[in-house]
């Protein structure tokens, strides 16, 4: 199930909402493990049994590692296997077509691909429950032993399936025990409002732009290429972070304090910089469970700069079963290398060409992120840069005037300056004017996932 | 207010409208059919296994929300009126211009209109009687000026140029349709030719059938509706948009019979269905909507008869033909599955035309069933 739908907002929400709160607190956990396989099944029912299995694993695993704790060696073992069995799954179901596809192409061969269904989140709960034996090991998150509380923090739905990451040892406590208030509340139905516009209002409203010009490659003006890659730069983070406010919404609706996952990444003046606060929970993974671990920066420059490269391979890899996405993700890791090195020290003497620098970089990225071979990144950014494209077309312009009131509404919710403004209103004046601002929203976000539903038969078209 | 009021508001608000509108949803009767989109409702799904472990389940127990969800219709008008107020021209497809809604034209690829053309011209070769084919332009065609500038809009007369060039169509629709634009041709809500609009293009096909077309001011034009919502009001959501009128210009009496094979066997009908007036889809007051064949006769035996290929621009234009033939035999190629050459041969009718408008020959996949 996700969250932008009419059975998610006006059937799963308000039963489960109702029925959390009528429970005494001991029985919340067991009731949040089983609503949230409920809600991991809709999509795909047989897929419970993998994620109890993952369960059933990890929670054997920590256990273990807790009980070896004073010897390294078998704790050591113990965690290595947790790990390759983790990771095995999420390699199977992810990526084993990506292999055999390549396999098939270099050698001819003709191997049949597996056509499995992707398990849903499955990338970011393989992370979140590998990491926990891992923080057992390290004294840094004490072992659960009660399933139930430990199947709750894997399945826990507001974060399982787009994330934010949730690391056991950031949630351990409030499994135990959690503060459920009138303002806790209030203030996650606040955020998940938010998060819902962002996602219905603006990463849907803009994504039908990039989906017209990502069709037509080929005819693409020079304007068109720049409105098309502007326009999935928005959806991509209008509709991640909106789904990352849901998240940490829901969350304080049920008494959890989740970590934040995005900080205006667009108004970055660095990649550094970016990717310190685009999908933060990511990148704190990779770094606690990665770098630090190969040596980090502590074993001189040339290491640090392969640490890098691995990291950001993997990266780049997470993000999707495409051998584009390895080469993203080497594609920042050529531009950390090179702020670290030279670059990040003359660009904060000048921050209004870090912050162009930034978007570009990032606006170019996205293109080798999302466009599904090489030849159409390529064809993609001649366009972009004007080799032998018109410069614009009357259909361009129909398109910018169409969407202007979308895109300047994502240009100015990617700085921090309305919410800046908004909160040196007079909190009188914004005790009413949020409220209004929610209602406004959940109407129209109401409307928009009807419309989208809104499947008119007309065989009488002929 | 303090912090406390402030939160206690925000809170019964966002529970409210959850609450209201899901509740709102139980209580309220589901509905089988929507009118307005013309199609039936998901209603609850029955519980088997089988379709809890496929997914099938889930995926009609979504539907059923979204298909039952209350005031849905109004949701979808305050969507389009959203979608306006934030610059956008068009909603689901279909541009709202001035009090006119437009669906535009998207020409098929060059060899996609190759093959259609190519069906025709075997067609052609494989019977006997001479055959014209009239591609009708629609709205999109006669008004693409009042489409937002740069809206993307295909050209219709470049198709029906192409049809020309391959010695297929000579009724000058194009030209007539567009002499007569300040006229009510088409309909503001529909993507059909209004009944005048039909009598203009009856006098387009006079010269290539070789009739004597009837002034127009031998009518006695009828108005049969003033509510009519055709089919871009129901895809747009512009619920806004004033209704059309449906006109009737021949009188019921000019066809001796008119039999009708809806559902296999033949069925007494009429001209015109009254009962079809008091229903969401009007259009269909034509000889009662889709039907694989339908077969009129004229007042005269001795004139000529006509076989009709055809889609459903078709049936207000029929009643004009039917001063000039003594049968008019109309297929449809959605519902019949014959073979067209065989249903020539057994019929020999004298003339026969096809007629589409240009969006459908181009976009209809039974286009290609007419291949002998």
């Amino acid at each position: 199930m996700v969250f932008s739908t009419l059975v998610f907002l006006f059937v799963y929400l308000p039963v489960v909402l109702g029925i959390y709160y009528l429970l005494p607190f001991r029985w919340r956990n067991v009731f949040l493990f089983l609503c949230s396989l409920f809600f991991y099944g809709w999509g795909e029912p047989v897929y419970i049994l993998l994620m109890l299995v993952t369960i059933t694993v990890n929670y054997i695993g920590g256990i273990l590692v807790d009980r070896f704790r004073h010897e390294p060696k078998k704790a050591r073992l113990i965690l290595t296997l947790n790990t390759v069995i983790s990771l095995s799954f999420l390699v199977f179901f992810k990526y084993a077509d990506l292999f055999i596809g390549s396999v098939n192409s270099l050698f001819g061969t003709h191997l049949a691909l597996l056509g499995l269904k992707l398990p849903i989140g499955i990338s970011f709960y393989t992370f979140q429950t590998m990491s926990y034996p891992i923080d057992v090991y390290r004294g840094d998150g004490r072992v659960q032993r009660s399933f139930t509380s430990f199947g709750a923090f894997v399945t826990l739905f507001p974060q399982l399936i787009a994330g934010p990451i949730v690391r056991y040892k950031d949630i351990d406590e409030q499994l135990i025990e959690r503060e459920h208030s009138l303002d806790k509340f209030a203030s996650g139905a606040e955020r998940f409002t938010l998060g819902l516009a962002k996602k219905v209002l603006l990463a849907n409203g803009i994504g039908s732009l990039w989906d017209i010009y990502a069709a037509n490659i080929e005819g693409l003006t020079v304007l068109g290429a720049w409105l098309g890659a502007l326009a999935f730069a928005f959806q991509i983070y209008f509709d991640f972070s909106g789904y990352s406010d849901m998240a940490i919404g829901l969350g304080r609706m049920l008494g959890f304090d989740f970590l934040e996952n995005f900080n205006y990444p667009y108004f970055s003046r660095s990649v550094t910089e970016f990717w310190r606060v685009w999908h933060i929970s990511l990148g704190t993974w990779f770094r606690d469970y990665v770098y630090i671990p190969l040596g980090g920066n502590r074993r001189g420059i040339q290491r640090q700069i392969f640490n890098l490269l691995v990291v950001w391979a993997l990266t780049g890899f997470w993000h999707g079963a495409n051998w584009t996405f390895l080469l993203w993700g080497l594609y920042y890791a050529v531009f950390l290398i090179a702020e670290k090195l030279f670059l990040l020290k003359r660009l904060e003497r000048a921050p209004a060409l870090g912050h162009i620098y930034t978007l570009l970089a990032v606006l170019f990225g996205w293109m080798l992120f999302q466009l599904n071979s090489l030849a159409e990144v390529g064809g993609y950014y001649r366009a972009m840069l004007g080799f032998g494209r018109a410069l614009f077309s009357q259909t361009d312009l129909f398109y910018l005037r169409s969407y202007l009131a979308v895109l300047l509404s994502c240009a100015l919710a990617s700085t921090p300056l309305l919410k800046r403004l908004y909160s040196r209103l007079d909190p009188k004046l914004r005790a009413v004017t949020t409220p209004l601002l929610m209602l406004a929203a959940l109407f129209l976000c109401t409307a928009k996932l009807t419309n989208d539903t809104y499947n008119p038969f007309l065989y009488f078209i002929f | 207010m303090n912090t406390k009021t402030k939160n206690l508001l925000i809170t019964l608000l966002f529970l409210t409208f959850l609450a209201v509108l899901s509740v709102t949803g139980l209580l309220l009767p589901d509905s089988s059919f929507s009118a307005r989109e013309n199609r039936y409702l998901q209603t609850l799904p029955s519980f088997s296994l089988e379709k809890l472990f496929s997914g099938e389940l889930t995926a009609d127990f979504e539907d059923y929300c979204a298909d039952q969800f209350p005031f849905r219709d109004t949701w979808i008008t305050v969507n389009a009126r959203y979608e306006q107020l934030s610059g956008k021209k068009q909603t689901n497809g279909v541009y709202l211009c001035g009090n006119r809604l437009i669906t535009p034209f998207t020409a098929p690829a060059e060899k996609e209109l190759k093959r259609r053309l190519g069906t025709v011209e075997q067609l052609k070769e494989a019977v006997e009687a001479p055959l014209t084919l009239a591609l009708i332009p629609n709205a999109a065609e006669i008004y693409a000026d009042k489409l937002p500038a740069g809206a993307p809009n295909d050209s219709q007369a470049e198709v029906i140029r192409r049809a020309e060039e391959a010695g297929l169509s000579a009724a000058p629709l194009l030209q007539t349709l567009r002499a007569h634009r300040e006229e009510e041709i088409f309909y503001r809500t529909d993507h059909h030719w209004t009944t005048l609009g039909a009598y203009y293009g009856y006098t387009a096909l006079c010269e290539p059938l070789g009739l004597t077309g009837r002034p127009l001011e031998s009518f006695a034009p009828e108005t049969v509706s003033r509510d009519f919502y055709g089919t871009a009001y129901s895809s747009s959501g512009y619920t806004w948009v004033e209704a059309d009128s449906i006109e009737r210009y021949v009188s019921a009496d000019a066809a001796a019979s008119v039999v009708s094979y809806r559902g296999g066997t033949p069925t007494e009908g009429t001209l015109y269905r009254e009962e079809s007036l008091s229903k969401k889809d009007q259009y269909t007051y034509f000889l009662g909507g889709n039907t694989p064949e339908i077969v009129l006769t004229g007042r005269d035996s001795r004139l000529p008869r006509l076989l009709i290929i055809r889609d459903s621009y078709s049936d207000c234009l029929a009643p004009f033909l039917l001063a000039h033939y003594s049968e008019i035999r109309m297929l449809d190629l959605r519902y019949y599955l014959g073979s067209v050459a065989d249903y020539a041969a057994e019929h020999s009718p004298d003339q026969i035309l096809i007629m589409y408008s240009v969006a459908n020959f181009c976009s209809e996949s039974s286009v290609m069933a007419m291949t002998p």
